[in-house]
């Protein structure tokens, strides 16, 4: 008995701490944080609740504009954009953050130890990260998707890399400034006098102190990662139809716009709140933490 | 003579950089593992294909004779040929070049004013309502994509209202009014993306610049607050903003490709697209390393200006 009620007042005040703390967010967290929990739950639901397949052809009259039946339209080979942007709603989620989170890692530990162990290899290391910083973020996408080949192209695992690859370097540098400023402090001296290893250090005193710089800068690149997605699938780069990316079907469906314009507004609204979602998390996460940070610097 | 120093370690830096973006872009393309030419050509091409493909780029010698040689041929200015259609590399660009800085400088002139206003508003009517509104307004346009936002400003005006045509061919034989309305909705889907990125850190820069002494001086000298904001705070604050203009003209690069492409704009975004697409090698190869050129330059300038411009920088 006394077991039970243990649990469940610690249970209740569980919800009563996560109730305080949402009381006590930013109004962007707020609205970021529900807009987020609603393209999740698009995601994880609506395949089975989509109307029609993502590739079922003839589900209307073609070009015939949005409906009830059909929101966003039908597109030119006959299939409903809004099924269309409900399946896809996934994989924008998933390719964005799986490639954001690995160049997170990547970016992080190769900026920590950087700032860390300092010296020649610190300041070859940034010469590098720095030139292929210069090589603009669209620009080296495409020019790294081109040279995988064409046997390669589309293929999922090669844009989480692709963007990966963009991310770690910016990232890197952003890991490398908190740790400049975190092995100033003594209880980083005191484990270097212990006699712990430059990877120890850098994991067990580096990184639980530079965790917040790097949850903004996370939550920073995811969202922009679904328009670099976007960009190179509209520009041809990104995934291959008939996969229902956004910003594919919004190059695909281009051509409709006069007609029915909708089948390019759909997944443009999709991708639109998806990330002022992300940016709103963003801005609000950056207030609790007490950082600043620059949207627009992505 | 500090900062005579400061400025030549500066351009140095500026310099190495160049020289490892370029061993960069020439490593991802050439240098990463298996064969260039069935690579780029895929598995479906032709032995003949291939074999030609391999001669034009003298897979035959090693790698870095190869990069030495196209990097002493750029420095020289001789960018080589294109692979598909044999033509000089410098003869293609050239008008695609002009085309692009037409295109940005007509951007630049929009982005001002549009990057401006808001800002002014927003540093006027700190806190209140207003203010907010406009946030949350820059925060929604940070949030649509460049090619959507094109698209939209497409079928509004050129389709919908055709005041201007919907796709922006030109060539030399078009008129400078051509030219102007060919160029008026590309030039404004990036002015519009370049100042949603600025109007938040100008905003940034002019409250810090109004919370300083001088200006509190010129609000008790009793000077209106118009001309407190705009005579006393507006041109300290946009010593910051050269920074911010700066990776702006980053953006542009990345931007020209993606708004070109929406408006079939022929300029040096199309190009990179269109010579990617064809996998011509030596054609994105100095494409890649004219944007890269581009964007550190901007960078270089950017931080001259602010070391020229901080009189802190200059005396210590």
């Amino acid at each position: 008995m006394t077991m039970v009620a243990s649990g469940a007042t610690a249970r209740s005040s569980l919800a009563l701490r996560i109730r305080s703390l949402w009381r006590r967010a930013p109004l962007s967290l707020k609205i970021g944080a529900t807009l987020l929990v609603l393209h999740f739950v698009i995601a994880l639901t609506g395949p089975f609740w989509a109307p029609y397949g993502a590739s079922e052809i003839r589900t209307g009259p073609p070009l015939s504009g949005a409906s009830l039946a059909h929101p966003f339209g039908i597109d030119q080979l006959g299939r409903d954009v809004f099924s269309r942007v409900i399946h896809g709603s996934h994989i924008v989620i998933l390719l964005s953050l799986s490639s954001t989170f690995i160049g997170l890692i990547i970016g992080a530990m190769v900026g920590l130890l950087s700032g860390y162990i300092r010296g020649w290899f610190d300041e070859i290391l940034q010469r590098l990260l720095e030139a292929v910083i210069s090589i603009p973020f669209l620009v080296l996408a495409l020019i790294a998707i081109v040279a995988a080949g064409p046997t390669l192209a589309g293929n999922p695992i090669l844009l989480v890399f692709v963007i990966a690859f963009i991310y770690a370097p910016r990232i890197a540098r952003m890991a490398r400034a908190a740790a400049l400023d975190i092995v100033t402090r003594d209880f980083v001296t005191v484990a270097r006098l212990r006699g712990e290893s430059a990877w120890s250090i850098v994991r067990r005193e580096l990184l639980p102190n530079a965790t917040s710089v790097l949850l903004v800068e996370f939550a920073l690149r995811a969202g922009y990662a679904p328009v670099l997605i976007g960009s190179l699938g509209f520009l041809g780069f990104g995934m291959r139809p008939p996969t229902p990316e956004w910003g594919l079907m919004m190059s695909e469906n281009r051509a409709l716009i006069t007609f029915s314009p909708m089948t390019v507004l759909g997944p443009g609204l999709m991708l639109a709140s998806l990330v002022v979602g992300l940016n709103l998390f963003t801005e609000g996460l950056a207030r609790i933490l007490g950082r600043t940070v620059k949207l627009a610097d992505q | 003579m500090n900062v005579a120093r400061l400025v030549i370690w500066r351009i140095l830096l500026s310099l190495i950089t160049l020289l490892l973006v370029s061993a960069a872009i020439f490593a991802i393309i050439e240098v990463l593992p298996g064969d260039v030419a069935s690579r780029m050509l895929g598995r479906d091409a032709t032995p003949q294909a291939l074999a030609v493909f391999r001669e034009k780029m003298h897979l035959d010698q090693p790698a870095l004779v190869r990069y030495f040689n196209w990097l002493s041929g750029m420095m020289r200015g001789d960018l080589g040929n294109a692979l598909t259609s044999s033509r000089p590399i410098a003869d293609i660009l050239a008008p695609r070049i002009f085309n692009t800085v037409l295109l940005s400088l007509y951007a630049f002139i929009i982005y001002i004013p549009l990057a401006l206003v808001p800002a002014l508003i927003q540093a006027a009517n700190r806190d209140r309502k207003v203010d907010h509104a406009v946030s949350v307004i820059n925060l929604l346009f940070l949030s649509i994509p460049d090619y959507l936002l094109g698209t939209l400003l497409l079928v509004t005006f050129g389709v919908a209202l055709p005041l201007l045509p919907a796709i922006s061919r030109v060539d030399e034989t078009s008129s400078a009014i051509q030219y102007l309305r060919a160029m008026t909705l590309p030039a404004l889907t990036l002015a519009i993306a370049m100042a949603i990125a600025a109007v938040r850190m100008l905003r940034d820069n002019l409250i810090e610049v109004l919370d300083s002494e001088y200006v509190r001086m010129a609000e008790l000298k009793g000077l209106p607050p118009r001309a407190v904001l705009l005579r006393h705070a507006l041109p300290n604050a946009l010593v910051p903003t050269l920074n911010v203009t700066a990776i702006n003209l980053g953006y542009l690069i990345g931007g020209v490709v993606i708004v070109e492409k929406v408006f079939s704009y022929p300029g040096f975004g199309g190009l990179l697209v269109d010579s990617l697409q064809l996998r011509d090698v030596p054609l994105i190869e100095a494409t890649v390393l004219i944007a890269s050129t581009v964007y550190i330059g901007a960078n270089l300038l950017a931080d001259l200006g602010a070391i020229l411009l901080n009189p802190r920088l200059r005396t210590s």
